[in-house]
């Protein structure tokens, strides 16, 4: 069953463009051109339950604005969309009731009160019953581990423990589907996998329909099985992402280990070297010549001890798309 | 406020003992009244909507299965609530000083339909607060508006001097507005210059004001959320 389904979804914003300096912004006063640019133009997916689904895109992709349509909180130009049965334009109560979105760059708890108190609000904002809340909050606290700063002022607490208490604030009413705007944006490393290990977990638990945005490969890597990528408003790759890999990468990398070390010069013949440590190195080739490649350099007086073929780095391989479609 | 006591004090002196109908003693009753009045139910609201329209806040009320409107008219009563008090509390001190010029009224009709009439006011300015903040909707720059728009309510309020010194039709205009509500008419019905019945029709005005500003609020919000690009993040 589809649980999100968008379809020739637009957005368009009006802006206007100023001339530098003083000058500009009195002739601007009297004159200015409307201009448009679609920040999303016409896009369609479908997004079934229990899906986590990356969405993925350079800065100003279209990414966020997207979220914002299926959260109700921009109206869309154009298309249709259905989240849950609902048109989320239409902003229904009932609908609000069942889906959650945290925005990485945008705090939604009250900085006053402590975590807890800030639960106990968005508990009442949403009318989650008292037996439901009891079981929901204990289960994402013991997942979270954050027993020992529900207490505390929100202000006080560092930006990896408030976005844990983010987490619990936009899942405190069990939502079906949850959107997750950079969720793990300036933590570090080890926040961020805790996160990470988190939306694992819970999507596993509650078979929560979730989409996901990240900058940080890691995040899609291990929580998202299919991806949308994005670009200038238009959806470039909806798919698998191991399907990516084989689509889109038209390099294989042949990764060589040797007993004594190999001069630059002497692997260049091969293909584009990359990764060079004298005794270890990385050569690029093209797809269809990897079998040769190597075979070449099995049989070459190259002292080769080890050889590894292996696929391009994923982020390599986005990054390339994205570079591709300008 | 003072400042007006002082300069009334001033005028009176230099003058005839009474102005449009208005002794000293009853001036300095209008103006300190009438500001307690004031104070009861002003309200924050024009700055705190239009920041949370340009800084993007809004959004995550949109998201959630409440009403902005309702949830930012309890949280400014319960604001409003403690800057009152204190308020009223500096206008004691001075009411003090003057404790032998003021006025008093203990006719409790009176004191009736004025409670009343502050109820209404009180959400007249709420809905007239939150219009003047959705012009952030429109445009960044709002704080000149914001200016502008205290004042010329001040003005009509009777904030300044009791609007009877106006011309004539001036000051009727300025009671088929809803300003005159928050301070004039209530500090005239305090010091009986206005009788029971003329402030119950009052009351029907208030109530007009209160329908007609619903349904404008509730048009303007609707367009203005169209227009809004949540942006901030």
């Amino acid at each position: 069953m589809n649980i999100i389904s968008v379809k020739n979804l637009v957005k368009r914003y009006e802006f206007y463009r100023k001339q530098a300096g003083l000058w500009g912004t009195i002739k601007s006063f009297f004159y200015r051109k409307k201009l448009y640019s679609d920040a999303v133009s016409s896009i369609s997916f479908d997004i079934t339950e229990g899906e986590i689904v990356g969405f993925l895109g350079p800065n100003g992709a279209g990414k966020s604005t997207t979220l914002k349509m299926l959260s109700g909180i921009l109206y869309p130009s154009g298309g249709t969309m259905s989240v849950l049965g609902f048109n989320p334009e239409e902003r229904q109560k009932e609908f609000k009731k069942q889906f959650g979105i945290i925005m990485g760059q945008k705090d939604q708890l009250v900085r006053d009160l402590t975590p807890m108190d800030n639960f106990l609000l968005f508990k009442e904002f949403c009318e989650v019953s008292d037996a439901d809340f009891k079981q929901i909050f204990d289960e994402l606290v013991s997942l979270l581990d954050i027993k020992d700063i529900l207490d505390v002022q929100v202000r006080k607490l560092s930006l990896g423990q408030r976005m844990k208490c983010e987490l619990v604030a936009a899942l405190i009413h069990n939502p079906k589907v949850l959107l997750l705007d950079e969720p793990t944006i300036g933590l570090d490393v080890v926040a961020q996998k805790n996160i990470r290990d988190f939306i694992k977990k819970y999507n596993k638990l509650k078979k929560t329909t979730i989409m996901l945005t990240s900058h940080y490969m890691d995040d899609i890597k291990e929580l998202c099985e299919r991806v949308i990528i994005i670009n200038h408003g238009k959806i470039i790759y909806d798919g698998k992402l191991s399907l990516l890999i084989s689509t889109y990468a038209k390099d294989k990398m042949i990764k060589i280990t040797a007993t004594d070390p190999i001069e630059k010069i002497d692997l260049e013949p091969f293909g584009a070297v990359e990764d060079y440590q004298e005794i270890s190195a990385s050569i690029r080739v093209p797809r269809e010549r990897v079998k040769e490649v190597a075979a070449k350099l099995i049989s070459s007086n190259l002292p080769v001890d080890d050889i590894l073929i292996d696929e391009m780095p994923i982020d390599d391989i986005i990054r390339a798309i994205f570079q591709d479609k300008k | 406020m003072l400042v007006l006591i002082l300069m009334w004090t001033a005028i009176y002196n230099s003058g005839s003992g009474i102005i449009k109908g208005f002794s000293l003693n009853e001036m300095i009753t209008y103006v300190l009244v009438g500001n307690i009045f004031a104070a009861i139910i002003r309200n924050f609201l024009p700055s705190g909507v239009s920041r949370d329209i340009n800084s993007g806040r809004l959004s995550m009320f949109l998201v959630k299965p409440i009403s902005y409107i309702k949830y930012t008219f309890m949280n400014e009563i319960g604001r409003v609530g403690f800057i009152t008090l204190s308020t009223i509390g500096t206008l004691g001190i001075i009411l003090f000083f003057f404790l032998d010029r003021v006025v008093l009224n203990t006719d409790w009709r009176y004191i009736v339909l004025i409670i009343c009439m502050l109820f209404l006011a009180l959400i007249i300015e709420l809905l007239l607060g939150f219009l003047v903040g959705t012009i952030a909707f429109w445009t960044e720059e709002v704080d000149g508006v914001l200016f502008s728009a205290d004042r010329i309510k001040r003005f009509f309020a009777g904030g300044y001097f009791p609007l009877s010194l106006l011309p004539v039709t001036l000051a009727t205009i300025s009671t088929y507005l809803p300003f005159a509500y928050s301070f004039f008419v209530p500090a005239q019905l305090y010091l009986k210059k206005i009788d029971l019945q003329a402030g119950i029709i009052g009351l029907g005005i208030q109530l007009v004001w209160i329908v007609l500003l619903s349904t404008i609020l509730s048009m303007v919000w609707k367009k203005g959320l169209k227009r809004y690009e949540a942006t901030g993040s």
